[in-house]
């Protein structure tokens, strides 16, 4: 087999709070994707997605921290990095589509300046060949009229071409790993699906892997190659989408499911959590999800899940997964 | 366009502004106890002396009428006269304002470029000997009286190694001062090329500006590296970060977001220092504008105190006008 793009093993993120338990924000986490692979990870706010871009990027805020496990790039451990091999990496081998880009561009810089920088600071270009390859780069992310864009403050550009700017960020040193992070929640619908359609081709135009981060099930069943289900800082279930939109086992992605469903029993069996349940943290002994998982039994409290295989290339986090109905 | 709009607008609201600024000043002015006609008569004056005197002065009016009295004048350029240098006001200001702006501007300078790199390391490096050190020098020139500085530097410069000029004015009593033509003698020496007054100037200049750069560097380091700060953890920066640019890129674009802050700080001590580096030039026998207004309120002269309100003010304001038009070059948002 060839060494995957991203191999993430067995990470652990924590946050140390004042005077408590440190927060674990990512516990035990496991996922590897290959070349060109796109894998959607799913999860509710909360559940530890942008903590797992972050410390995949190598950058957890401070002063949360990689307690244990390992990133590996391109077969090579981050952590045996400098800071300055690090930042070589970042934002040209692997790179951000971030979410809410108005806020993330810097105000005071132009279109053109800001993806001009990382051209420049990562690769040397300058002069005129740079501003033509950034104007190439804005006629692929279809922004209209890039001649006048490259000189348009972040203040002029509606929600949608920011995120667009910000996908010319990403992609402009042709990086092997993109990892998206929400990018489309902040849009509207119809934009959210150019956008989104853009992005998926892109990532195919340019032969990057990427990491496709939503809270939103439904864009992955279009999107993906696998799909991963994060809840409470842990894999739950991992799966090609075939197989997962198939076969889903486990009862969280049963449940975030169900709510597409059309048939009424189905989805009250599965929704039936009250808002109560719905609130309720992830439990720290036993399975995560327990205190709101409709198929608990004593078992699940006490003894925590692991990930296991339970079809080729299928990996489910529960000790009574859900069976395929005849 | 927007600029040329907002820029009428600012110039229209100039004269009620300067208007409103000499009205409160004068009656502040009037606040002030002692009566001129006494102080100008001395002990032997006669009371009817004093009457005709107050009638001369138009003391004997209400403080509106003398006001308007007083606006007339100065419409027509007429600031009237000092009765301690028996000089018109103007004409005093005009050898006084430019030798505090000088002595203001230099040690602003001065003050920028200590606590513009100082405040920047200490946001790079928020840890560390050079933080430490920039953290006690921010609370230790907040803490010391500029005078009192001054005298450090002159009794150290001056009294022990003997290397700085007497603390006596601006230029050697031997050495013929230029011609005047911007009134700041290092610029007016350089204009004629007299290189003696333009060395004796400078050395003369050198204690009193290192006085009020080291002290007013404190405020400028702090503001730098607090608003730098803020930039660094900023989404933005964060971002940039994720985007692999060099740490030095990041801190230079947060000192470049961070600059709206440094230029208001700088703005507002400029205005200060006008009338506040008075200590300063006492201590260094300055003959500034500063001295002059408060020697004014000391004697009851009321002209030359209203004379340097009023200068003050219109450079005030001229000084905002200018850190406005920075804004607009700096921030996009704000055209
Ligand atoms: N800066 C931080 N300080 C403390 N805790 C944090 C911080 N960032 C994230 N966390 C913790 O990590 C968990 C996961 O957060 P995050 O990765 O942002 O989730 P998601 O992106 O899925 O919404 C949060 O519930 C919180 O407990
Ligand atoms: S282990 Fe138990 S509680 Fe956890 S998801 Fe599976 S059935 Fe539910
Ligand atoms: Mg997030």
């Amino acid at each position: 087999m060839t060494t995957p793009v991203l191999a993430v093993e067995g990470l652990d993120v924590e946050f140390p709070s004042y005077g408590e338990a440190p927060v674990r924000a990512l516990h035990g986490l496991d996922l590897s994707i290959g070349e060109q692979e796109i894998v959607g990870l799913v999860g509710e706010s909360g559940s530890g997605k942008t903590t797992l871009a972050r410390a995949i990027m190598q950058l957890v805020p401070p002063p949360g921290r990689i307690s244990q496990g390992s990133v590996s790039f391109e077969g090579r451990d981050l952590s045996k990095l400098d800071e300055e091999q690090l930042r070589t990496l970042r934002g040209r081998a692997m790179s951000m589509v971030i979410a809410n880009p108005r806020s993330e561009l810097n105000p005071l810089l132009t279109v053109g300046q800001q993806i001009g920088n990382i051209l420049k600071y990562h690769t040397g270009c300058k002069g005129r060949e740079l501003r033509e390859r950034v104007i190439e780069m804005l006629k692929e992310v279809r922004i209209p009229d890039p001649e006048r864009r490259y000189d348009a403050f972040p203040h002029e550009l509606s929600g949608g071409m920011a995120q667009r700017v910000v996908m010319a960020i990403a992609l402009i040193c042709n990086p092997r790993l993109v990892i998206s992070d929400d990018a489309t929640s902040g849009l509207d619908v119809t934009v959210q699906a150019q956008v989104l359609e853009l992005l998926k081709r892109l990532a195919e135009r340019h032969r990057t892997a990427m990491l496709f981060i939503t809270r939103d099930i439904g864009i992955t069943a279009h999107f993906c190659d696998r799909v991963a289900i994060i809840y409470g800082g842990e894999i739950m279930e991992i799966a090609t989408r075939a197989r997962f939109f198939a076969n889903p086992m486990h009862p969280y992605s049963v449940l975030l499911l169900a709510a597409f469903s059309h048939n009424p029993k189905l989805r009250s069996y599965w929704l039936k959590e009250g808002e109560a349940a719905a609130e309720a943290r992830p439990a720290e002994t036993g399975c995560p999800f327990a205190p709101r998982c409709v198929r608990v039994r004593e078992h699940c409290r006490s003894v925590h899940p692991e990930l296991r295989e339970l079809e080729a290339g299928h990996h489910v986090r529960c000790h009574f997964p859900v069976e395929r109905r005849a | 366009m927007r600029l040329l709009s907002y820029l009428g607008q600012r110039l229209l609201f100039v004269a009620p502004q300067l208007v409103g600024i000499l009205f409160v000043s004068f009656l502040l002015v009037k606040l002030i106890p002692g009566d001129p006609a006494v102080l100008m008569l001395g002990p032997f004056a006669t009371p009817d002396g004093l009457a005709r005197l107050r009638t001369e002065l138009g003391l004997d009016r209400t403080v509106v009428e003398q006001f308007l009295i007083y606006l007339g004048n100065v419409v027509q350029g007429d600031l009237g006269t000092s009765w301690q240098t028996t000089m018109p006001v103007t004409s005093d200001l005009a050898q006084r304002f430019p030798a505090t702006l000088e002595l203001v501007t230099l040690g602003l300078l001065v003050a920028l470029a200590i606590g513009l790199p100082l405040g920047v390391a200490g946001a790079r490096y928020k840890r560390g000997l050079l933080r430490t050190g920039a953290d006690y020098y921010g609370l230790l020139a907040g803490a010391l009286p500029d005078f009192w500085l001054g005298l450090v530097l002159i009794y150290v410069f001056y009294t022990m190694l003997g290397w700085a000029p007497a603390p006596l004015g601006r230029i050697d009593f031997a050495v013929i001062p230029p011609e005047p033509v911007t009134g700041a003698l290092l610029i007016d020496s350089l204009i004629a090329g007299n290189w003696e007054a333009f060395r004796s100037a400078a050395g003369h200049l050198v204690l009193p500006v290192l006085t009020l750069g080291l002290i007013n560097a404190g405020p400028i380091l702090k503001m730098t590296q607090a608003t730098t700060e803020r930039m660094l953890d900023s989404d933005f920066s964060r971002y940039a970060e994720l985007c692999g640019l060099p740490r030095k890129v990041v801190v230079a674009q947060a000192l470049r977001n961070a600059l709206p802050s440094v230029i208001t700080i700088v703005s507002v001590l400029y205005g200060f220092l006008l009338g506040g580096a008075v200590l300063v030039e006492i201590v260094f026998s300055w003959g500034g504008a500063g001295q002059y207004a408060v020697q004014g309120v000391l004697n009851a002269d009321l002209n030359p105190v209203l004379g340097f309100v009023l200068y003050s003010a219109v450079l005030s304001l001229f000084i905002y006008l200018i850190v406005d038009l920075l804004y607009f070059l700096i921030d996009p948002r704000t055209r």
